[in-house]
Parts: structure tokens; C-alpha cells; sequence
């Protein structure tokens, strides 16, 4: 079990964590939710040590995690960032046989290979294993990094928006893999994650966070809500109940309001395909006027 | 079946180019040797004695060994501060670590004397420029290159001006100094691969294979630290002992190499370029040994053929040359992806 305990942390001046205490539920997907700034990837980065803390402990199992050496840690936690290239000329079988540095220091033996080869089984990458990981796309790199934590054997796994810079289809993909590590491995996984309807439909626990500290946690049912997200996005936020899931509908309010606005349990084309056009056709306008509100609140 | 066919076929191939480079060494010292004793017997029109070839490889043999070891040194450690810094364009002496060892040397004759034993005795000496050096390059690290990683015209920038400030820095003290003391720091500072500090060689070939030793054996690590700090991390990697490590060997091997063959600013860039293309891998081990071999081989051959065909062009200013323009090649594909 992994536990975070007051912590806190600052870039300069501003406050960037906040006297942060969370619990980590086992065997479920926590996604951590915000807006930008609000300390989401810095919790992230704080608990998996790859940012250093100004207070505050983490502990796993009851074990302080400072105590702990990198090399058992590394057995326990993997952590990956949001997509991203790499300087060196690698192909996707080496990338994965990584995961097991922890293990065997870079010498892999015939069980770490074998482990090897299931992650890259599980990830569907036997076909491109050869490939060098500069020659794929957003989607299959993604699955190639992921394979290698996979190939790590962690009980935790924390990713860092790893949707960023993928299609809604990959997006998807990678969330349902995600989904399966929870079901079929037994793993522990928090992510942070941009888009709250990702994480209303795959996260089981959301933590929200604002300003460095958590606005609020629990059960993803209970947590979207337009009560809670309002206060936590600045915006006004719909929901609509879709399949027994939550859906937020947070695009260009005022303009539902005005043609009556949608009623609850609309059936799913309509209500998805809808969302998806505003999305992309009011993307800039939203952002904009978020833009405004922030100026005014300057002001006054 | 088929994966254990193709990992055979490029490792027969890696084993392949490392015999072809092994054999290219070998005729170079040959050619190097040639070119010193019997060739310039012929030149002159004398008959090459046994008496003369000794004497002339009395002092051939220290220039080779240096040059060997010190050329494959430098293309270690170029590698290995390419690997931490993620860059494909930086190296050590492009960050100004040379010019700090022509400011040691001066400010320690200006302070001491010329003929004070910290000096002229080559133990003392190189300890205290190795100390400058060591603690001035983890300033530089914690105070610059940690937060700058992905600057890099703003790292080219800080070496240029760096390097600038120290070497107009030394060149004023050199001037208000001793006329003596002046021609001591001249010929401390003023080595290159044809003018080499032969005198500390047997503290310097030592040290110097010490180091890359350690960075060889260290190739595992190189291999994680070059997936960026993030995923290294997330490996066990202790990061910011392993940079600081990587930067304490790197401080050391640059003041050995800078005071026995000088300053060769592009011969780690040319060599480690040149390895990553041809061996493409990630493995350090083939990385550190490919451009290491590269490295001998351009000082060797280079310096065999600057002397067989009497050339007035030395042969740094041959590499600064080519290193210089694929420098430009380098910055300006950089440009291209971003």
C-alpha cells in the first residue's frame, strides 16, 4: 500500500504542493484530475521520487520510501512519462528488456527473458520488435514503453498524461490496456490525465487537485459531479448519465442553455457524436474565454 | 528462430567492423613508425643505423602511447557526456573544460612561482588542476547544464564565454607575470599532439587508462542513463549520483588528456558521431569501444600521414576542420527536427 503524508513542495516562490495526504487504493485506477498548474504531475513525480520534496513521507508497506534503495523501489514502482522520443537508436525488443535492469543490472537471464517476451506478447508488439523505436507511431511507442514497465513487474504503476499527443483511438486503446493490467494482472495504477470524460469512464477513484492541494477523492460516481468539478475547473460542468457512466459536458454552455439544453440518458450517438463536434469546433473559443474569466478575476 | 538469426547477423557484423578497425590500427602505427624512422632516412639520404632507429623510437614510442590512449579517452568520455547531457552535439572541451586547465596552470604559476615545487613537480601539479577542475565542472553542472539540459545554444553560448573569460583572464596574468614564470605556463599550456608533454607521461597513461576503464565497465548504466532521467529513475537508476560520478571521472580524464596532448576540440565529436552511425546501437560497450578505436585511428593515421607527407598543416587543425563542419551539420539538423 502506498501512502503519501503532508507533503509539500515549491518551485520559487509559489506553492506548487500544499500539504498533500492520500491513501492509494490497491487494485484500481486512481487518475489524478485538475486544471493546469494545479500540482498534478508534481504529486505524481513526488511520490515515484523522480522529483525531490521539500517535506512530507511516502511510504510503501509502511516503509519509508527515502530508506528504501533505488534498485528495490525500481521492483515495486515504475513510472512513465507522457510520450516521448529518445535520442538513441534502439529497437523495440531492447527498449522492453530494460524493464528488467532492476532485476539483473543489464544481464538478463533466460527468466527475464521470458518475461521479456510475455510483456511484448501482452502488448502486441511481436511484429514490430525489430522495429527502431523512432520508426512508429505516437500509438505504438506508447505501447512499446509500456511494455517495458510491464516487463518491470511492478504491483504500481504511475503514468504521467499518458494520452497526451495520442488520437482519440489510441487513446482508447491504451486506456482499456490499462484497464486489463487492473483486471488481469491485479496491478495498482494512478495516472494523471487531462480529459475528465477519460477518466469518468475508465478510473475507478478520481483525486481532484487545486492549487497544490486535493479539492477532493472518492469513487468516480460520486466525484463527477457538477457540485465538485465547477469548483475545481472554474467552469460550469453538465453531466449527463450515459450506459450507467458519467459523461461531462463542458463545451459552450450557454448556447445549450438558450436551444433547452440536454436532458439526462440521451442516447449515446447523439450525446457522442455531439461532444466530439464541439470539441474540435469550440476547442479555441472555450479556451478564450477561459482566458477572459482569468483577466477579470485579475482585475477585480 | 528468425529474431536469433538477425541478432547473430549484427553482432557478427559489429564483430566484423571492430577487426576491420583493429587491422586499420595496426597499419596505422606501422605507417606512424614508417614515417618517423625510415621514410625520413630517405628524405635526408641517410642510412637508417639501428643506433638511430632506437633513438628515434625512444621518443616515437611515449608520442604513440599518448596519442593512443589519449585520443580514446577523449572519445569515451565524449560519449559518456553526450549520454548524460542527451545531446548529440556537445562535448567536454565545448563547454569550456580545456580552457579551465590553461587558467589552473596560470593561476597557479602566478600564485606560486614557476619554480615552486607545486608546479614543476607534475604530481602536485596535476593533483590541484584535476581538484580546480573537478569542483569547478560540478558548479558548472549543478548551476547551468542540470537546468539547462535542452538549451543547447544557450550551453554553446555559456562554454564560449566561459572559455572566453578564463583565457583573456590567463593571458592578463600571463602578461603582468615574471618573464620566466611567462615562458613556463607558455610551455605547460601551449601541448598539442605534435609538441607533447612527454615529461609526465608515466603519470598520465596510468590515470588516463584508469578512467576509461571505469567508464567502460560502467557501460550498463550508460545504456539506462541514456533513456533520459525519467525512465532511469523508474529503473533503479540512482540519477544524480551516477551524472555526478560520470562528471567527477570526466573532470579527471580531461585534465590528464589536456595537459599531455593538449586541447583536440572536435576529435570527440568526429569519433562518437561517427561510431553511433556506423555500429547503430545503444549498447555503450560497442559505443565507448567504436569511438574510442575511431579516435586512435584519426590521431594515429592522421598524424602517420602529416608527417610522410611533410605537411605544414598540423593535424588539429585537419580535425577541427571536418569537426567544425559537421558540427554545423549537426546544429543545423537539430534546427530542422524542432
Amino acid at each position: 500500500m502506498i501512502e503519501i503524508k503532508d507533503v509539500h513542495q515549491s518551485y520559487g516562490k509559489g506553492k506548487v504542493l500544499d500539504g498533500v495526504s492520500l491513501r492509494i487504493k490497491e487494485n484500481a485506477i486512481t487518475a489524478i484530475v485538475g486544471a493546469n498548474g494545479a500540482g498534478k504531475s508534481t504529486l505524481l513525480g513526488v511520490i515515484t521520487r523522480i522529483l525531490p520534496m521539500i517535506s512530507g513521507e511516502v511510504f510503501w508497506d509502511g516503509f519509508n520510501l527515502k530508506q528504501v534503495k533505488s534498485r528495490e523501489i525500481a521492483k515495486k514502482i515504475a513510472v512513465l512519462k507522457q510520450t516521448q522520443s529518445l535520442n538513441i537508436r534502439i529497437n523495440v525488443a531492447d527498449l522492453v528488456e530494460f524493464g528488467r535492469f532492476p532485476y539483473c543490472g543489464g544481464r538478463l537471464s533466460d527468466a527475464d527473458k521470458a518475461k521479456v517476451e510475455q510483456a511484448l506478447d501482452y502488448m502486441d508488439l511481436q511484429l514490430i520488435r525489430d522495429k527502431f523505436i523512432d520508426e512508429l507511431s505516437g500509438g505504438q511507442r506508447q505501447r512499446a514503453f509500456i511494455a517495458m514497465i510491464l516487463a518491470q513487474d511492478t504491483p504500481y504503476i504511475f503514468l504521467d498524461e499518458p494520452l497526451n499527443n495520442l488520437d482519440i483511438k489510441y487513446s482508447v486503446e491504451m486506456m482499456k490496456i490499462i484497464r486489463k493490467f487492473v483486471t488481469e494482472l491485479g496491478k495498482t495504477i494512478v495516472l494523471v490525465l487531462h480529459d475528465i470524460n477519460f477518466a469518468a469512464a475508465y478510473a475507478d477513484y478520481i483525486v481532484a487537485m487545486k492549487d497544490g492541494k486535493i479539492a477532493g477523492e472518492g469513487p468516480v460516481l460520486d466525484m463527477i459531479s457538477p457540485e465538485i468539478l465547477n469548483g475545481i475547473f472554474d467552469h460550469n460542468f453538465h453531466i449527463v448519465e450515459h450506459d450507467g457512466k458519467k459523461v461531462c459536458l463542458y463545451y459552450d454552455n450557454e448556447s445549450r442553455r438558450k436551444h433547452g439544453g440536454y436532458t439526462h440518458n440521451h442516447d449515446s450517438e447523439h450525446v457522442s457524436r455531439h461532444g466530439d463536434e464541439h470539441a474540435h469546433n469550440r476547442g479555441d473559443g472555450f479556451a478564450r474565454r477561459n482566458d477572459d474569466k482569468k483577466g477579470r478575476r485579475h482585475t477585480v | 528462430m528468425e529474431k536469433q538469426r538477425r541478432v547473430k547477423s549484427s553482432s557478427k557484423r559489429t564483430a566484423i567492423i571492430f577487426g576491420i578497425l583493429f587491422i586499420v590500427i595496426a597499419a596505422s602505427v606501422l605507417v606512424y613508425i614508417y614515417s618517423r624512422t625510415f621514410a625520413k632516412s630517405n628524405r635526408l639520404g641517410l642510412p637508417m643505423t639501428k643506433l638511430a632507429f632506437d633513438s628515434i623510437m625512444a621518443r616515437a614510442l611515449p608520442a604513440l602511447i599518448g596519442m593512443s590512449i589519449g585520443g580514446f579517452l577523449i572519445a569515451v568520455m565524449s560519449q559518456a557526456f553526450q549520454t548524460a547531457t542527451e545531446s548529440r552535439v556537445l562535448t567536454p572541451s565545448m563547454i569550456g573544460f580545456d580552457s579551465v586547465f590553461v587558467g589552473t596552470q596560470t593561476i597557479i604559476v602566478f600564485i606560486f612561482g614557476a619554480s615552486s615545487k607545486i608546479f614543476s613537480n607534475a604530481y602536485i601539479n596535476y593533483l590541484i588542476s584535476a581538484g580546480a577542475m573537478v569542483i569547478i565542472s560540478m558548479l558548472m553542472y549543478g548551476m547551468v547544464l542540470r537546468k539547462n539540459k535542452n538549451n543547447l545554444v544557450f550551453l554553446l553560448m555559456f562554454g564560449l564565454v566561459l572559455s572566453g573569460i578564463i583565457r583573456s583572464g590567463s593571458s592578463y596574468l600571463q602578461l603582468i607575470m615574471d618573464a620566466n614564470d611567462y615562458m613556463q605556463v607558455q610551455a605547460a599550456t601551449a601541448v598539442t599532439i605534435n609538441n607533447m608533454n612527454t615529461r609526465i607521461i608515466y603519470l598520465a597513461a596510468p590515470i588516463m587508462a584508469a578512467t576509461g576503464l571505469a567508464m567502460i565497465l560502467r557501460h550498463r548504466t550508460y545504456d539506462v542513463i541514456a533513456l533520459g532521467r525519467v525512465n532511469a529513475k523508474s529503473l533503479g537508476i540512482n540519477y544524480d549520483r551516477e551524472i555526478n560520478i560520470n562528471l567527477l571521472l570526466i573532470a579527471i580524464g580531461m585534465s590528464i588528456t589536456t595537459a599531455l596532448i593538449g586541447s583536440l576540440a572536435f576529435l570527440g565529436l568526429l569519433a562518437v558521431n561517427i561510431s553511433r552511425e556506423i555500429f547503430k546501437t545503444h549498447r555503450h560497450s560497442v559505443l565507448f569501444l567504436g569511438a574510442g578505436l575511431f579516435a586512435v585511428i584519426a590521431l594515429v593515421f592522421g598524424q602517420a600521414m602529416v608527417e610522410l607527407l611533410q605537411a605544414a598543416v598540423p593535424l588539429t587543425t585537419i580535425i577541427d576542420l571536418l569537426g567544425c563542419s559537421y558540427m554545423f551539420y549537426l546544429i543545423l539538423k537539430e534546427n530542422k527536427k524542432v
